[in-house]
Order: structure tokens, then C-alpha cells, then sequence
């Protein structure tokens, strides 16, 4: 782990692990960046602990009776969230709490777990589990993906009156301190609605990824989140403090006086920071000797077109469109749905404009029928390939982009590319697609620019002809180094092979930078490279001018830019070629940051 | 009593919104209200219920039987029809 800090640039911000104390550290995926400390608050899974218990025969009836009350306040509960989530976000997104209400007047259910009750003598809690358990199996068994979803909604509502029966912990968010961090297995939206997120200082959960709830939610009310803990649950108890460090995707519990000490040290650099980061919105990213460098906005929604503004980015480099599929609670958005998005993208994003990515979703992340699970997702049904496979999916929402860029500056890009024949028939669809428009004399763009992500190996060592076809590239540096180094980065055991400063990685990126400028396209880096300073200056130093990164790393990037010349970087980069393992690469580049940038405190802690 | 087979025509078939809408018609109704896919009648589910309703899994272009029975029926199967022809509202 020391190792690991010394030689990433990511982790700079961690502090050293003290040997005696009650500390304990957890390794997860930082979702949202950003330092919270504070006092945890365990969301309740009361699924884990439930009692059975054989009643007297004499207090069967009193059992029905409290089932019933129970019944009766969770609806009384859900009414209330109900009605706020109507007022808050319409009709079209409250409508699945409608569902959990009916649920819960369901006689049939109701009928059967009063029966449970008589029958086995047993106490509600576990009547209503038992047999909500066997409605999920008959559930299980529905094949349509969608339908077969809506299970997840019978378990929130089963587990809201196990809840109130079992009287441990009112589901009221509104009661917790000041500085309360949200611990969970997973955020269900109905307890997402009802959470008083001004006294929520950050999330860490069980579950989840990228496109969790969890991640979408902490995202577009930008709290430091860390998901995929896979035990947080039960390593801390509600009252205790804890650190969430959303840079570095690391949770602390019970931190040490010095880990506290560090870290408010942080927080405060960043709020301090923040302030600073604002003042200097208007500065053009230019270095000192004058080049300018693009800096755009990757975004998964369009909440997030303020933060893009707040920071004054050069448009939107990267908009992840499969977030509509996350988002969307009943499967497909449809054309005129994913149009509103493109037009609002297109309307806001000023004269630098939107690059919309198609929809990047394996097989299994889209609820249509047939998809089995893969053995390896990675490689197998996703991005363009699934795009092909399923093309009314994709041509809507080509479609849509088309009768969008109307209104403003609006560009494709195709992720996954990995042969020419995939960008020209992607081409040729869009054509088609144009003349159709055309022809019923539907509003349209015909002559949209249509890029590639290079993220496939096979990408790089053709991208000289793919230059000459494709208008743009978009470099996706995360795909590319977890498929060049043939790392999961989910996978704890290999993840701290994954190095975008990796000497293999760093030629890649090279041959793509001149096969764009020999063919005099464009190319906008959009991975996580381009918001980690140590890795930008290599990218400058390789010719890349134009970054794409999350919203909130474009001030720290921009003093970064202000801040060199051109020929230090090349000279850096040109130096960091010559490396040939990884350590050195890092060492090396870590060590002229510290040379050039003291103030950037590249340097680790325990010096 | 009232019989009638409809084809569920919306694209995301019978789900928890449409499902939703069908059961708070229903409930507007004092005739007992059953439906159950065509091609396997002994899936039936009473549609005053929602986990029924959505066990039924009915997807667009699935085929169903709508029978009422009681003082309303006609009035109850006309609305509910129309409801399921006019695809619960939704757009497709």
C-alpha cells in the first residue's frame, strides 16, 4: 500500500495507516470525489434479523391486529413520500411509489399472510417474509427482464413493514445529526426520496458501481460516495465517526487522531480550494507559453449541465447516453424522450457543443429479452457491438440525435470501435437514417460529425485508418489500459496492476496522437487521465490538447495547464518514454512534479 | 357476465404503471373483475390486485381475457377496455 501511494499519482491524498489503533480501512470505488467527516448512519436492511416466534394461541388475533396497524402507517409512510416525490419530480418518476401502495392494499397478500399468521402461530415479521419470499420465487420464474425487475419493488415494500414491525429504527431520515454519513447495502429509491440530504455529508454502500442508484444520487446532489464496500454494513455501527475519502475510493472508520487530523486538513484545503477554483473561473486554460488546451466536461445527466457551466468548461466532451437507460424506470426512453435530452444538451453546451456517446451497455444492463449473462462482459455483447445487434434500439436513438442538433452543436462518437467495417456500416446507418428524416420532411442534421472511442488495442494499432474516416477520436483511457494490461479493475486481487502511466499504455496513446495529427482530426482525451495532474502533463507533452473530465477537476487542471510550458512537457513526456516499467514511469514523473509543482502536493504524506 | 380478449398493445406491456392503472379502475368498479392470458387460462389474477395483476407478466402483444361479473359489468369491461386500447396513456 505505501508502495502503491509513492508510485500513484491518485493517491496522493491518503494518509499514512497508523499501527495501534481501532482505524480500519476499506478499499471500494470512489463515485463522487470529495472528503466527508462525519458521525455514521446505518440505513437498516431488516432482512438480516428477523425473529420467529411461536405465538400463544391466545395472541394470534393481537398479531393480525398489529399486522394490520403496520400495514396501515406504511401506507400512511408512503403516502407522505409519495406526494413529495410527486411535487418534486412529476408524475412520470413518483408513479413506481404508486405501485408499492397498491402493493401494500393488496388483499390477496394481505389475505395470505394473516393466514400465515393462524396457521403457524408466527409472528408477523416473519409471516410477511416468508411470504413475500415465495411471491420473489414465483417472480423469479417471470422471463421478461423487465416484469421479472419489479421484484425489487415488492422486497422494498415488504421490507418497509418488517421495518415498522419490528420498531428498531423509524425509517424517518429526517432525525439524524448534523454530519451524518449514509451507510447502506444498497440505496433503494424510496429511501433516496425520503432522505433530508441537506444534513447527508456523504454515502458509502455495499453495493453498487458506476451506474448504481447510489452513484447517480450522490452524483447529482454532489456528495463524496464510495460504493462497492461489499461489507461496510458490518464493520461499523450507527454514532461511530468515519471518513469517506471519494478521490481515492477509500472509507476509514474509527480513524486514528492523526488520520482526523489529516484529513480535516483536507477537507478544509478543499472547501478553501473551492472557493479559490471559482475566482478562477474566467482564466483561459492556456500555458505559459501560450498554447491553448480544451477543457470539456465528461457528464452522465443533464443535472449536471450547471456544474458544467459553474466551471465554465468548453463544452461537453463526453456525454455518457447510457445513463438514460440507468435513470429510466421503465426500460427504454424512447425517441422523443432521448430528443428532449439532445436538444437540451445542445441548446446549453455553446458553440463548443456535445459529444454524445452511444449507448455503452452490456447485455446485461438492458432489460430486453434474451440476453443471457456473459462469462465475460468485458469482451463480450456491449457498446456498438450490442448497438448492432439490437438496431432499433440504436436507431432511435440516432434518430433522436439527429432532429437534436438542430439546435446546436451535437457530434457522435462510437464506443468500442474495433475495425473499420464497424464505423462504416455505424456511418452508413446514420445516412440512412438522415435520408429517412429527410423524407418526411423532418427537421434534422445531415452532416454530423461522427467520431470513435479508441479504447480497443485493436483500435490503436489501426487508428492511421481509422483517422481517415473518422471526423473525430475520443481516447477512453480507462478501457484502453484495462484492456491493454488485461486488467478488471473491479477485481481487488490484479487492480494495482491498472496504470495509465503503464510504458505499454503511454506508446498506445502516443501512435493514437500521431495518426490524429498525420490525418489532422481532432482527438479529446476522456478518461480519468485527463484529470490526474501527473498524467496530464504527459498528455501535453504528447501533443493532446483537448481534455474531457469530470466537471469539478477542471480548476485544479487548469492551474496545472497555466503552470508549464510546452517544451517542459515534451520534454517530460519524451523523457517518461524511455522508461520501460511502470515504476519508473511514475517515479520519474512524480518526482518533476515535485520538482516543478511543490505546491501541488504530489508529494506522499509520510515525507 | 362480461367477457372480453384484448391484446395488450403498449410497448412495455402489462408493468407496474399500467398495472397500477388498471387495478385503481378496477377497484371503481363493484363487479369482481378477473383477468387471465388467453393461451393459458389457468393464469387468471383478480384485478382489484396488483402482485397478480403483475405476475401475469403480460407483455405487449400478449393476449388476454377481461371478465367482469356483478351489478356494473358492462360499464366495468367498456372502461377497462378502453383503458388497455388506449394504452394505458402512454405514448407507445
Amino acid at each position: 500500500m505505501a508502495n502503491d501511494e509513492m508510485t500513484n499519482g491518485k493517491r496522493q491524498t491518503v494518509s499514512p495507516q497508523p499501527k495501534f489503533s481501532n482505524e480500519e480501512r476499506l478499499e471500494g470505488i470512489g463515485i463522487c470525489p470529495g472528503i466527508a467527516i462525519g458521525t455514521a448512519f446505518l440505513v437498516d436492511d431488516p432482512r438480516g434479523r428477523i425473529i420467529r416466534v411461536r405465538l400463544r394461541e391466545s395472541d394470534v388475533e393481537k398479531e393480525i391486529v398489529r399486522f394490520r396497524q403496520a400495514v396501515e402507517m406504511a401506507q400512511q409512510q408512503l403516502d407522505a413520500v409519495y406526494q413529495r416525490l410527486r411535487a418534486a419530480l412529476g408524475e412520470d418518476q413518483a408513479y413506481i411509489l404508486e405501485a408499492h401502495v397498491l402493493m401494500l392494499q393488496d388483499q390477496s397478500i394481505g389475505r395470505q399472510i394473516e393466514q400465515f399468521i393462524r396457521d403457524n402461530r408466527a409472528n408477523a415479521e416473519w409471516a410477511v417474509r416468508e411470504v413475500s419470499n415465495r411471491l420473489l420465487k414465483v417472480y423469479a420464474e417471470i422471463t421478461d427482464e423487465y416484469m421479472r425487475a419489479r421484484s425489487s419493488d415488492l422486497e422494498d415494500v415488504s421490507n418497509r413493514v418488517i421495518t415498522i414491525l419490528s420498531g428498531t429504527q423509524p425509517r424517518s431520515f429526517t432525525d439524524f445529526s448534523e454530519d451524518a454519513i449514509l451507510v447502506a447495502d444498497d440505496l433503494l429509491p424510496s429511501v433516496a426520496a425520503e432522505m433530508n440530504t441537506e444534513r447527508i455529508h456523504g454515502f458509502a454502500t455495499n453495493a453498487g458501481g458506476w451506474t448504481s442508484h447510489t452513484a447517480i444520487i450522490a452524483r447529482s446532489l454532489n456528495i463524496p460516495a464510495v460504493a462497492g464496500l461489499r461489507r461496510i454494513t458490518s464493520r461499523i455501527r450507527s454514532g461511530e465517526t468515519m471518513i469517506i475519502d471519494g478521490h481515492a475510493g477509500l472509507v476509514i472508520l474509527r480513524p486514528a487522531p492523526d488520520t482526523l487530523r489529516f484529513y480535516l486538513e483536507q477537507r478544509t484545503a478543499e472547501q478553501q480550494q473551492a472557493v479559490y477554483d471559482l475566482e478562477e473561473r474566467e482564466l483561459p486554460a492556456i500555458t505559459s507559453d501560450g498554447q491553448r488546451v480544451a477543457l470539456r466536461a465528461n457528464i452522465e445527466l443533464t443535472d449536471e449541465i450547471e456544474v458544467v457551466q459553474r466551471f465554465n468548461a468548453a463544452g461537453i466532451g463526453l456525454f455518457r447516453s447510457e445513463f438514460l437507460y440507468a435513470k429510466a424506470e421503465s426500460g427504454l426512453p424512447t425517441e422523443d424522450e432521448q430528443y428532449e435530452v439532445y436538444k437540451l444538451l445542445a441548446e446549453t453546451s455553446g458553440h463548443e457543443g456535445a459529444v454524445i456517446r452511444t449507448f455503452d451497455l452490456g447485455g446485461d444492463k438492458l432489460h430486453l429479452n434474451g440476453f443471457k449473462p456473459e462469462r465475460n462482459p468485458a469482451l463480450g455483447l456491449r457498446a456498438i457491438r450490442l448497438s448492432f445487434k439490437v438496431e432499433e434500439v440504436f436507431r432511435t436513438q440516432l434518430r433522436a440525435i439527429l432532429r437534436a442538433a438542430v439546435y446546436g452543436k451535437l457530434k457522435i462518437v462510437l464506443p468500442m470501435i474495433s475495425n473499420l467495417d464497424e464505423l462504416r456500416h455505424a456511418k452508413r446507418t446514420i445516412t440512412e437514417l438522415a435520408q429517412e428524416l429527410h423524407a418526411k420532411n423532418i427537421a434534422h442534421v445531415a452532416n454530423i460529425e461522427v467520431g470513435v472511442m479508441i479504447e480497443v488495442p485493436a483500435a490503436v494499432l489501426l487508428a492511421e485508418y481509422l483517422a481517415r474516416e473518422a471526423d473525430f477520436f475520443s481516447l477512453g483511457t480507462n478501457d484502453l489500459t484495462q484492456y491493454l494490461i488485461a486488467v478488471d479493475r473491479a477485481n481487488e486481487e490484479v487492480n494495482h496492476l491498472f496504470d495509465s502511466l503503464h510504458p505499454g499504455v503511454l506508446r498506445a496513446i502516443k501512435m493514437v496522437a500521431e495518426a490524429a495529427h498525420q490525418a489532422k482530426i481532432p482527438v479529446t482525451v476522456c478518461g480519468e487521465m485527463a484529470s490526474h495532474p501527473a498524467e496530464v502533463i504527459v498528455l501535453l507533452g504528447l501533443g493532446l490538447c483537448d481534455l474531457s473530465m469530470t466537471p469539478s477537476a477542471i480548476p485544479m487542471i487548469k492551474r496545472i495547464i497555466r503552470g508549464i510550458d510546452m517544451q517542459t512537457a515534451e520534454q517530460i513526456a519524451r523523457q517518461a518514454l524511455i522508461f520501460t516499467t511502470p515504476a519508473e514511469v511514475n517515479n520519474y514523473i512524480h518526482k518533476e512534479m515535485a520538482k516543478h509543482w511543490a505546491h501541488h502536493s504530489v508529494a506522499t504524506p509520510d515525507n | 357476465m362480461e367477457l372480453r380478449r384484448i391484446v395488450i398493445p403498449n410497448r412495455l406491456g402489462l408493468h407496474a404503471r399500467a398495472a397500477a392503472k388498471l387495478v385503481r379502475l378496477a377497484n371503481t368498479f363493484r363487479s369482481s373483475v378477473q383477468v387471465s392470458r388467453c393461451e393459458s387460462p389457468q393464469r387468471s389474477a383478480d384485478a382489484k390486485n396488483i402482485l397478480g395483476l403483475l405476475l401475469l407478466a403480460a407483455t405487449q402483444y400478449t393476449e388476454i381475457e377481461i371478465m367482469t361479473e356483478g351489478i356494473d359489468e358492462t360499464a366495468a369491461i367498456d372502461a377497462l377496455s378502453r383503458l388497455i386500447e388506449e394504452k394505458f396513456g402512454e405514448k407507445e
